[in-house]
């Protein structure tokens, strides 16, 4: 029972992962960029909820209909007028510039929040859950499962089912073949960019949830966030929901063994998974 | 060299700046010094037609300098105003602002026939302990510290105490269990014997956690099986290596959930493990956000202790509110509280008078750092108005050594402690409850005494409450 046990927790924290995971993906399907201030970002937004959620009084379960579009707009023109810039540099560049970008965040938020840690309160939801046969189904992993599982398809369905999708999907296979089409990169970028920004939003927010959050909390985050983005396969959707999980499941089938175990075994499937199938367990040749 | 003098931290708020402008009169004056020296490299640049008289133009400005700010005294205090540990720092503005306000501070002492002032200046160590380092060194060597003051966790008190241990300069640390500090000095815990000549402090011992938590435990009817949460930490291991025998001298059984990495973010392994032994008892001493990710899943998952003391979290009404309901009933210890019968010897103000004040001033709950960074000034003063010459830091550094207190923080006799140079203070068993009506308890989440056993001066005013019933 404890095995069954651990190993649904397990799968239950690969949403959590997988929300962290999918923005990353995207941004390195469609325009190769690797953006390590995706975990600050996710900060960011639980800060913003934080502040949000007693000034409108919306329940700090709602409060991502607010912050994700916020975020979706703050990651278009983060795109268009910083990140866009930086690929035109070449990728280096743009690596020291998300870089950068994660430094400044991290600083501001210590500036104006302080290093006290954050909690969104979402009362009794937090503690409830339910038991089938001995394996415990906590109400906020089943929510953030949930959140991962639905935020994955509606990008999946934008991406393939939508003209601006398949544009953005064009621009990512074949950028010069697109522009001769017509598709104007750069607000197609910025269209993914808002895409990743959001999702990572409401990674923030079921963080903040989970459990607290603080101005340096984002580049551990980021780190699960890369691994489940490997394990699952670079530029693959719903790849990474599967790293997301056996992330998730190797901390906490690896903590059976010993706590430090459990710490050390989803790092040890990442370099499995990078020396023998380096192109991660789903790859895609283009996004989606 | 102007950087070299440039001031490396100072604390965020109105009273922190008004310190170093206070300052400017007299710590400037090096400013001032480094300007007169900046206009005569100009003129010297221009030609070396003035030579020597500018030299000696600039020493006596500098001689002249000298001799005024040797009436002031400046008192130096390090501590994690931002960053991780910023917690235990919300009250410390206030609580210097208070020092400030009182007479002995405002209007300075006579000693030896000299009369001198006091200026504080508060520094921020970011919670990084290089920085901490950093700024202590800058407080004496370019602002003119002569004691300083540490105060909140050994990563803020072991650089500044270990730096003014080197430099000779009197020091006096708090909020800092003393074996960590005594370790941090060079010293050996389990055989105290070595003596530091500059530095004190005052604070708990690790005994004194289980002092307050067993006397809890025994009140509550349980099994007798304690869950213990420690982390793969210095403190984890610390507790990891000597509370288990206490526990067990005290007829309860020791469950190791293991040494757990900081940061983990799933828990349902030692939660399992906890509800396989059917532990009703559980200790733990993690940081703050994890307890806070491991309480929400002990509770999502079933597991819940009937009693629960933690150490080193839900100290502060801050990460109280992080956790939110599921704090009811959560047993920690305090080093001060505005119930505890302590009075300033500076102005004779109660504790409860002064948490009063605060929460008046800031509209926030009171925190029990209030107490100790405000008991820190009162020594450090003490030290200096008795000193005949309290530029002397030897003279001062054996006043440190050899006083006897009684502060807003309870008795503090640096002569009897387990270690030279260290104070104990009593610890008092508290719970997080649900506010009631009263000056220091009306608030969502209130912390009350439920047990005295190592405080018997505190009066109780709550009941003790099993955590989950």
């Amino acid at each position: 029972m404890t095995y069954a046990n651990a190993l649904v927790q397990g799968l239950l924290l690969g949403g959590l992962f997988a929300l962290f995971a999918c923005g990353l993906s995207l941004m390195f399907g469609v325009m190769e960029v690797i953006n390590l201030a995706h975990g600050d970002i996710a900060v960011a937004a639980a800060y913003l909820a934080v502040v949000l959620v007693p000034l409108t009084h919306i329940p700090a379960v709602w409060i991502f209909v607010l912050v994700v579009p916020a975020f979706m707009v703050g990651g278009y023109f983060g795109q268009r007028l910083l990140i866009q810039r930086s690929l035109d540099e070449g990728p280096v560049t743009t690596l020291l510039v998300t870089f950068g970008l994660s430094v400044v965040l991290e600083n501001v938020l210590l500036e104006v929040f302080t290093g006290n840690d954050q909690s969104l309160n979402i009362g009794s939801l937090v503690s409830g859950s339910f038991s089938v046969r001995g394996v415990i189904l906590p109400y906020l992993s089943i929510m953030i499962l949930g959140a991962a599982l639905v935020a994955l398809a509606a990008v999946q369905f934008f991406l393939s089912r939508t003209k601006t999708g398949r544009m953005v999907r064009a621009v990512a296979d074949d950028r010069e073949a697109a522009q001769l089409v017509g598709a104007d990169y750069r607000h197609l970028f910025g269209i993914a960019a808002a895409l990743a920004s959001g999702t990572v939003a409401l990674a923030g927010l079921a963080l903040s949830m989970y459990t607290t959050v603080n101005p340096n909390t984002g580049p551990s985050y980021l780190l699960y966030g890369f691994a489940a983005v490997v394990i699952g396969g670079l530029g693959s959707l719903w790849g990474t929901l599967l790293g997301g999980m056996v992330l998730g499941v190797a901390m906490t089938m690896g903590s059976l063994v010993d706590p430090d175990f459990g710490a050390m075994l989803p790092y040890l499937v990442f370099l499995a998974v990078l020396a023998f199938r380096p192109r991660g367990l789903f790859p895609k040749k283009a996004i989606a | 060299m102007l950087e070299a003098g440039a001031p490396l931290g100072q604390s965020g708020d109105g009273e922190g700046r008004g310190s170093l402008d206070g300052a400017s009169s007299h710590v400037l004056s090096r400013r001032q010094l480094l300007m007169g020296a900046g206009s005569g490299a100009a003129v010297l640049g221009a030609g070396k037609l003035f030579g020597g008289g500018l030299d000696r133009l600039v020493a006596e400005r500098a001689r002249h300098i000298r001799q005024s700010a040797t009436r002031t005294i400046v008192v130096g205090f390090v501590g994690p105003q931002t960053g991780a540990l910023a917690d235990f720092a919300t009250s410390n503005n206030f609580a210097i602002s208070a020092v400030r306000a009182t007479s002995g501070f405002s209007k300075g002492f006579r000693t030896g026939g000299q009369h001198y002032d006091l200026q504080i200046i508060s520094v921020d160590t970011q919670s990084n302990p290089n920085r901490a380092s950093e700024v202590a060194k800058d407080l004496v060597l370019n602002r003119g510290a002569d004691i300083l003051i540490a105060s909140s966790t050994p990563e803020t008190d072991n650089p500044v105490a270990q730096f003014c241990e080197v430099e000779g300069v009197p020091c006096v640390s708090t909020v800092v269990p003393w074996e960590s500090w005594y370790a941090g000095l060079g010293g050996n815990p389990l055989k105290p014997t070595q003596k530091f000549d500059y530095n004190v402090a005052f604070f708990f011992g690790l005994p004194q956690f289980g002092d307050t938590f067993i006397p809890m435990w025994k009140r509550i009817s349980t099994n007798k099986v304690v869950a213990e949460m420690f982390p793969n930490d210095a403190d984890g291991n610390a507790f990891r290596a000597g509370f288990p025998p206490q526990i067990k001298a005290a007829g309860y059984t020791p469950v190791d959930g293991g040494a757990y990495p900081d940061g983990t973010a799933n828990y349902t392994s030692m939660i399992s493990k906890f509800k396989s032994h059917d532990c009703e008892v559980y200790v733990n001493c993690p940081l703050p956000p994890d307890f806070n990710t491991f309480w929400k899943q002990a509770a999502q998952q079933g597991f819940k202790p009937k009693i629960a003391t933690v150490a080193k979290v839900l100290l502060f009404p801050a990460d109280v509110k992080a956790l939110g309901p599921l704090v009811n009933n959560i047993a920690t210890d305090a080093w001060w509280s505005p119930f505890a019968p302590y009075k300033s010897s500076l102005t004779g103000q109660t504790a409860a008078g002064l948490a009063l004040e605060y929460q008046q001033k800031t509209g926030q709950q009171w925190t029990q750092a209030i107490g100790s960074t405000y008991a820190a000034f009162e020594v450090a003063f003490d030290a200096l108005a008795k000193a005949s010459d309290p530029r002397d830091r030897a003279e001062v550094a054996a006043n440190l050594q050899k006083m006897k207190i009684e502060s807003i923080n309870g008795v503090l006799d640096f002569t009897k402690g387990p270690a030279p140079g260290v104070a104990l203070i009593p610890a008092a068993g508290v719970q997080w409850k649900r506010g009631r009506k009263g000056k220091f308890t009306d608030f969502p989440w209130a912390m009350f005494v439920v047990d005295n056993s190592d405080a018997p001066a505190w009066p109780i005013n709550g009941d003790l409450e099993p955590t989950n019933p």
